[in-house]
């Protein structure tokens, strides 16, 4: 990937910054036009549940007050019934008598203009009764029963008496009046020896009205009749234009009650409708309830402008919030392009000092390994030329001791090269083991017995403490020089008749290798760091054959061998290193 | 065959009217009456019922009366119905035209016998037994009067007012005998119930004894 200039991270985050703002500005508006609108739409529910609530409570109330009536008015008819006089009058061919029979009985159900109407009690303002046919049944003179317009009183009259008491309603005019809706109740009058209709008793009542409730919203209700609107209040609405809204509603899907909303000259109205369950000879009718929604629009009209200003305030601030929120989210973003463009740099350089590096160890470990063949040919020759003078014989004594020295000298140069090449391989990465099972003890017993042919200064004890069948997973040339070296180093750097201890013990995975000695002096806290780099011989070695590789090799070995090489222990009287082996693979055959 | 008291009473009093007539005819049979009501009153009081508008006597009895020109007589004998333990005594009654019908009071509470059928209205008010002179109606028209008390609305009594001197009351079983008949040819006809009236035109010989029944 390229990597982007310094100017193209602040056009990318002036990018981001705007981008940030767009969206924070679509999230406000969009909030605020949801509120709006839940708010709207909540307002308009509550109120047309509320409208509902009262209409429905009005109805019930209603419909109490009728079945009220309609009870009163079924046993007034039962007691006429079993009134000798009315059974005179409609069975034994009396009818002529039978408004002046039951005048008495009925009398306190007619409304009488001189009395004021009783509140809650709405009076009938006429009665008449129908023959066992339908028919009606003319009051005689003088028998007060309420004056209905001439002609009107045939609008009674049924085709058949119906079995229990109806409500329907009817346009009629009483006497010097106009005409107005009334309610009509027929109630039958049953013969209480046989159970026959023998009559019937029709009143007209002025149709009772919703209440509205102490505190409810002024409504305007009124009777749905013949597609005309009769409203039973005055001055709230014009009936004309209302009736005019309200006839396709009512007359498809309105029947079985339901809600409109209507605009009119006047103002919105909310309007409910509910079917009356009229008898079956009248004429369906319905009770209208319509309610003004003016106070509610307006309710919505300032909800509206408050959710807007809130809007507004809202906006600003979410302008504010977003251009100080992008700001912050950018700046990690911009530091972290910044960033990343330096990182790339400086592992880019990293890895090119790495490769130099690889390619200077690569070159130096190629080197010290062609001068190590290098040398060992030289020497090769010199040594078979030293012992070609030694074996000539013609050398004094001290000339063939000082031979003999150079001989010793041409071991050492020898023995330092081997080292050197072994370790330049190491650093190399080129020594490939051959892992295989090394019994301990063997391994132990092999070096001991090539130490032994040393020339031995002093009388030093060995111990050794292992466990017999102890393997370790190795090349046995190498770990035998490991142990070689510590050995050699143990018997060099010990006391006169001193101790060395092989002593090995394993956590079943690793096995713990200690070569002690009892020691000629402590090493030097200081130079303790210092006792595994090459050619260093921690300052006491002045008088002690060596060159300083040995430790440095045995560490290298021992950790190609997936362990190590730690000193352990370092005082006046013992000194003591440590080899961690892993522990060979139980079936691995012992090479 | 058991005759009632009412029925033995009237047919005395036929027998007496047609006394004068030596070659007087009989009529004897038997009108077909209608079963009874399934209540059976236990006290073989007569009970006016009114099925679909239709006032009849229960158990079921039959009015026959011969229908023809009669001639006037100058007095008729005053007939009674009594008011007796909330009943009407008879509660059948068949009386000529212009005939005076008593009504004494022998309960010891208020009675007010009043009627609205065509044949005779009238309203004898609220009186006791104690009620002096006995109030009484003339019933001046035939027809079919239905008689009822305002205070208690079971009370229920008929009187057929018949335009013949000739009339009798069957017994239970329809059984009638109308004796001192003049010779002639007539209409005898059986009142069942307001609506059903049973006629046969007959001719009745001197000293006869016709055996018809009905229908």
């Amino acid at each position: 990937m390229r990597l982007p200039f310094a100017t193209g991270f602040t056009a990318e985050a002036a990018r981001f910054q705007w981008r940030l703002l767009a969206v924070l500005a679509l999230v406000v508006l969009m909030t605020a036009a949801a509120v709006l609108w839940l708010a709207r739409r909540n307002i308009a529910q509550e109120e047309e549940h509320r409208r509902e609530t009262e209409f429905q409570v009005g109805l019930a109330l209603l419909r109490s007050a009728q079945a009220n009536r309609h009870a009163m008015l079924v046993e007034r008819c039962r007691t006429l019934a079993t009134k000798s006089r009315i059974q005179a009058a409609l069975e034994d061919g009396g009818v002529d008598l039978l408004y002046l029979s039951a005048r008495d009985e009925l009398r306190d159900l007619l409304d009488n203009p001189a009395e004021p109407v009783v509140k809650g009690r709405r009076m009938a303002r006429f009665y008449r009764f129908l023959d066992a046919s339908g028919r009606l049944i003319e009051p005689e003179p003088g028998v007060a029963a309420g004056v209905l317009a001439p002609g009107e009183a045939g609008k009674l009259s049924l085709s058949a008496l119906p079995d229990e008491p109806k409500i329907g309603y009817l346009l009629l005019s009483l006497a010097g009046q106009g005409e107005a809706l009334h309610e009509v109740v027929v109630v039958p009058i049953i013969s209480n020896t046989d159970g026959r209709k023998l009559a019937a008793l029709v009143l007209g009542f002025v149709p009772l009205r919703l209440e509205s409730a102490p505190g409810a919203a002024v409504f305007a209700n009124g009777i749905w009749l013949d597609g005309r609107l009769h409203l039973q209040t005055t001055g709230t609405v014009n009936s004309g234009s209302l009736s005019r809204q309200l006839r396709p509603w009512l007359e498809t899907e309105a029947l079985n009650g339901g809600r409109l909303r209507i605009s009119a000259p006047d103002g919105t109205w909310l309007v409910f409708a509910q079917r009356i369950e009229t008898g079956a000879p009248f004429a369906p009718a319905y009770e209208v309830c319509a309610f003004p929604l003016g106070e509610m629009l307006e309710r919505q009209r300032v909800l509206g402008w408050r959710v807007i200003v809130a809007g507004a305030v809202v906006m600003l601030l979410g302008l504010a919030l977003s251009y100080f929120l992008s700001f912050r989210l950018s700046a990690p973003v911009e530091q972290l392009a910044h960033d990343s463009h330096e990182q790339r740099e400086r592992r880019a350089e990293a890895e090119a000092a790495l490769e130099t590096t690889s390619a200077e160890l690569g070159r130096a470990a190629r080197f010290s390994a062609n001068a190590s063949h290098q040398l060992k040919t030289p020497v090769a020759v010199l040594r078979a030329g030293l012992e070609m003078l030694q074996a000539r014989g013609t050398l004094d004594e001290i000339e063939a001791h000082e031979v003999e020295v150079l001989i010793h000298q041409t071991y050492r140069i020898s023995s330092v090269i081997e080292d050197l090449l072994l370790l330049s391989r190491l650093d190399a990465g080129q020594l490939r083991l051959n892992f295989t099972a090394v019994s301990l003890s063997e391994l132990v017993a092999a070096v001991l017995d090539d130490l032994s042919a040393l020339p031995a200064d002093h009388e030093i004890t060995v111990e050794q403490d292992y466990p017999p069948d102890l393997r370790i997973a190795g090349e046995k040339r190498y770990t035998a020089l490991i142990l070689q070296n510590l050995l050699e180093n143990a018997r060099k750097y010990n006391r006169p008749a001193g101790r060395i201890r092989v002593a090995a013990r394993t956590n079943g995975k690793e096995v713990f290798l200690t070569v002690g000695n009892t020691a000629l002096r402590p090493i030097p806290p200081d130079a303790r760091e210092h006792i595994f780099e090459r050619f260093h011989r921690g300052g006491l070695g002045e008088n002690i054959p060596g060159y300083g590789l040995g430790l440095n090799l045995a560490r290298e070995l021992a950790r190609i061998h997936h362990g190590d090489l730690r000193l352990d222990r370092s005082d006046a009287e013992w000194t003591e290193f440590i080899v961690v082996f892993r522990v060979a693979e139980s079936e691995t055959p012992t090479s | 065959m058991k005759n009632s008291p009412v029925s033995v009473l009237l047919l005395t009093c036929c027998l007496l009217l047609s006394g004068g007539f030596a070659n007087a005819a009989t009529i004897e049979g038997r009108v077909a009456l209608p079963p009874a009501s399934a209540a059976t009153v236990v006290n073989k009081r007569y009970e006016i019922v009114s099925t679909g508008g239709v006032v009849a006597t229960n158990p079921p009895l039959a009015v026959v009366y011969l229908e023809g020109e009669f001639s006037t007589p100058a007095e008729i004998p005053a007939v009674r119905v009594e008011q007796k333990d909330l009943l009407f005594v008879p509660q059948l009654l068949a009386v000529r035209v212009g005939a005076r019908v008593e009504f004494p009071n022998l309960d010891d509470t208020f009675h007010n016998i009043f009627s609205y059928s065509p044949a005779k209205r009238f309203d004898l008010g609220r009186y006791r037994a104690d009620e002096k002179p006995v109030p009484a109606v003339i019933f001046d028209a035939p027809g079919l009067v239905v008689l009822r008390c305002d205070i208690h609305e079971h009370m229920r009594g008929v009187i057929l007012v018949l335009a013949t001197p000739h009339f009798v009351v069957t017994d239970e079983a329809g059984n009638f005998r109308l004796t001192g008949l003049p010779p002639g040819n007539y209409k005898l006809k059986a009142w069942l119930n307001s609506r059903t009236t049973l006629e046969r035109t007959v001719e009745l010989k001197e000293q006869s004894v016709l055996r018809l029944d009905l229908p």
